[in-house]
């Protein structure tokens, strides 16, 4: 069995829309005929973990990544004071835990001042995806999601984990499949926590897959 | 926390460089000589002269609070802030723009350095200074205080302490000493506004039996702190008393506690009136560390 013991996981995040890559006014077309562009997407990444074939679990420090698909310095996560060995899991948050929520003003990616935090509710948007589509007969035909909320039954934070056989990984993000469920004529603004903002939050959990 | 850190934060909760026209404060609506809120209106004022939708709150005793806000949906201390910085009736700006004004600042690069060795103006960091500025708001030293501290001597008139009874009987259920909180949510019998349809704690959890339910605020210089309620539709106490004693509106989620008339006599009215007055803290509402900081 091959092991690896250099200290680097590299983590490269690719946005996809039917296997198109996503660019700013640029027009998508949904399984539910909705033509789509993209104004925004963001979303969180948080408490990167690493468990060995053993069940050891080593967690990383201050792994908080903000990830904005129209920045590209944003696609590419580097871990580098971590070591695995093959078959080992690496695991992370969509979203931000319900410890970080409750716990004050936090630093650097979880800054509040990054426009990713509520003010009337305390609570972190976990994920953001705005754009327009003519479907959705709203001002300017604007859509927008707003996923948070930390607390049950509703809670939106969704963990990913897969096994770890090589230093680079690709997470692709199939953003078509977000749109499978939501039908933008009826669904087109979605800004705080509940029911409906749970079932999205699994559903664009459902995008994330590792090539 | 250092003295730096707070000074740093008192500065910030003076000035307007917080809102987005620079004409609010913080402390436009809380102001120190009346317990840290605003006096002369029942709904606060905020930039451009628009009104929000509640009576601004008195500010004291903060760290003990497990929620802000009139509906608790405020989690922590450290992330009130935000919540006047981007209301639009409010101050209507953002902390992201916030921050930028005074990463452009000479005066805020030097106090942040001054606070955390480095000027680099944060999020975090601006959150964090304003916390230390307004948790030291404590009040502790009415005559409440010197009376309980030392009952027996005689610090209190005989209206003062058949006052305090009436009180301990009708009222520490919710207004719990000595913080005169218990720092949950309850519905005291109000009407619903029509106008304003705010239905307090529900607004957070989703849940019907929050309906009506608002945070129990302190009493603590409640003698300053007109208009009273979460919309101010009590001028005096006079009139508060009035609807704890014969005014309650009854409906589903009202509590128990409440659901008979007091039936106080007028003289027990005046009493716990008087008694109200002894939560007045003089020391802490002309304390010059907390006032508008003079910088030459
Ligand atoms: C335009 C008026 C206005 C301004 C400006 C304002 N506040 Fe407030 N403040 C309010 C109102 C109104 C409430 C109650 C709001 C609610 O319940 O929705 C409140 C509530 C609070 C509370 C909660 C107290 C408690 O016991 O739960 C704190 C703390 C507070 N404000 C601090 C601040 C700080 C710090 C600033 C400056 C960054 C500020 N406020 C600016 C009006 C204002
Ligand atoms: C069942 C709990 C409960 C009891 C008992 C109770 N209160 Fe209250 N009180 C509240 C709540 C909740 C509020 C805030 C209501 C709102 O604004 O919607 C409040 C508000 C007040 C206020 C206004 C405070 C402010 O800052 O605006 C005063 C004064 C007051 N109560 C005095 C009393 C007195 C005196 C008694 C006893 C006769 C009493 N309360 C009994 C729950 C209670």
């Amino acid at each position: 069995m091959v092991s690896y013991t250099t200290p680097i996981v590299k983590l490269k995040i690719t946005p996809l829309f039917n296997n198109q890559s996503i660019t700013k006014n640029t027009w998508y077309v949904s399984s539910q005929k909705d033509s789509i562009q993209f104004t925004k997407l963001k979303f969180y990444l948080t408490d990167f973990q690493v468990k060995s074939i053993k069940g050891e679990i080593n967690t990383i420090d201050h792994s908080n990544y903000l990830i904005d698909i129209f920045k590209p310095e944003t696609l590419e996560i580097l871990l580098n004071t971590v070591s695995f060995n093959n078959g080992d899991k690496l695991s992370f948050n969509l979203g931000v835990s319900s410890v970080i929520n409750t716990t004050g003003a936090h630093s650097g990616a979880l800054d509040p001042s990054n426009g990713m935090f509520w003010s009337w509710q305390s609570g972190y948007i976990n994920f953001k995806i705005e754009g327009v589509s003519p479907s959705s007969k709203t001002r300017q035909n604007k859509f927008q999601f707003h996923i948070g909320g930390y607390q049950s039954p509703y809670n939106t934070i969704r963990r990913f984990d897969f096994v770890l056989n090589k230093h680079t990984t690709e997470l692709n993000l199939k953003l078509e499949k977000f749109f499978e469920g939501a039908k933008l004529a009826v669904d087109n603004q979605v800004m705080i926590p509940g029911e409906k903002a749970s079932k999205l939050a699994t559903v664009f959990f459902n995008t994330l897959s590792i090539n | 926390m250092s003295e730096n850190e707070f000074q740093l934060g008192r500065q910030l909760f003076y000035d307007p460089i917080m809102s987005r026209d620079q004409t609010v404060s913080c402390a436009s609506c809380h102001l120190q000589a009346t317990g840290f809120t605003h006096v002369d209106h029942d709904l606060s004022h905020g930039i451009e002269g628009r009104i929000g939708n509640r009576n601004s709150m008195a500010l004291m005793n903060l760290a003990w609070n497990s929620s802000f806000m009139w509906d608790g949906g405020i989690n922590h201390i450290e992330l009130q802030a935000l919540a006047p910085i981007s209301s639009e009736n409010e101050m209507g700006s953002s902390l992201n723009e916030v921050v930028a004004k005074l990463n452009a600042s000479i005066k805020y690069k030097g106090l942040y350095y001054n606070s955390y060795q480095d000027s680099l103006v944060t999020g975090q960091k601006t959150l964090l200074a304003l916390t230390q500025f307004i948790v030291m708001l404590n009040s502790y030293n009415s005559k409440y205080d010197k009376y309980i501290i030392n009952e027996d001597k005689g610090l209190f008139t005989q209206q003062e302490k058949n006052g305090l009874n009436i009180f301990r009987n009708h009222c520490t259920s919710c207004h719990t000493e000595p913080l005169f909180t218990n720092n949950e949510f309850h519905n005291n019998g109000l009407t619903l506004d029509p106008y304003l349809k705010d239905y307090g704690r529900m607004r957070i959890t989703n849940k019907p039996e929050d309906s009506l339910k608002f945070k129990v605020p302190t009493l603590r210089n409640i003698q300053f702190t007109p208009p009273y309620m979460h919309d101010g539709r009590f001028e005096n106490l006079k009139a508060v008393i009035t609807h704890y004693n014969s005014g309650i509106t009854h409906s589903s989620t009202l509590s128990e506690s409440l659901n008979n008339n007091l039936q106080l006599t007028h003289k027990e009215e005046v009493d716990l009136l008087v008694f109200l007055r002894t939560l007045s803290d003089t020391e802490f509402l002309f304390n010059n560390r907390f006032s508008y900081p003079h910088i030459n």
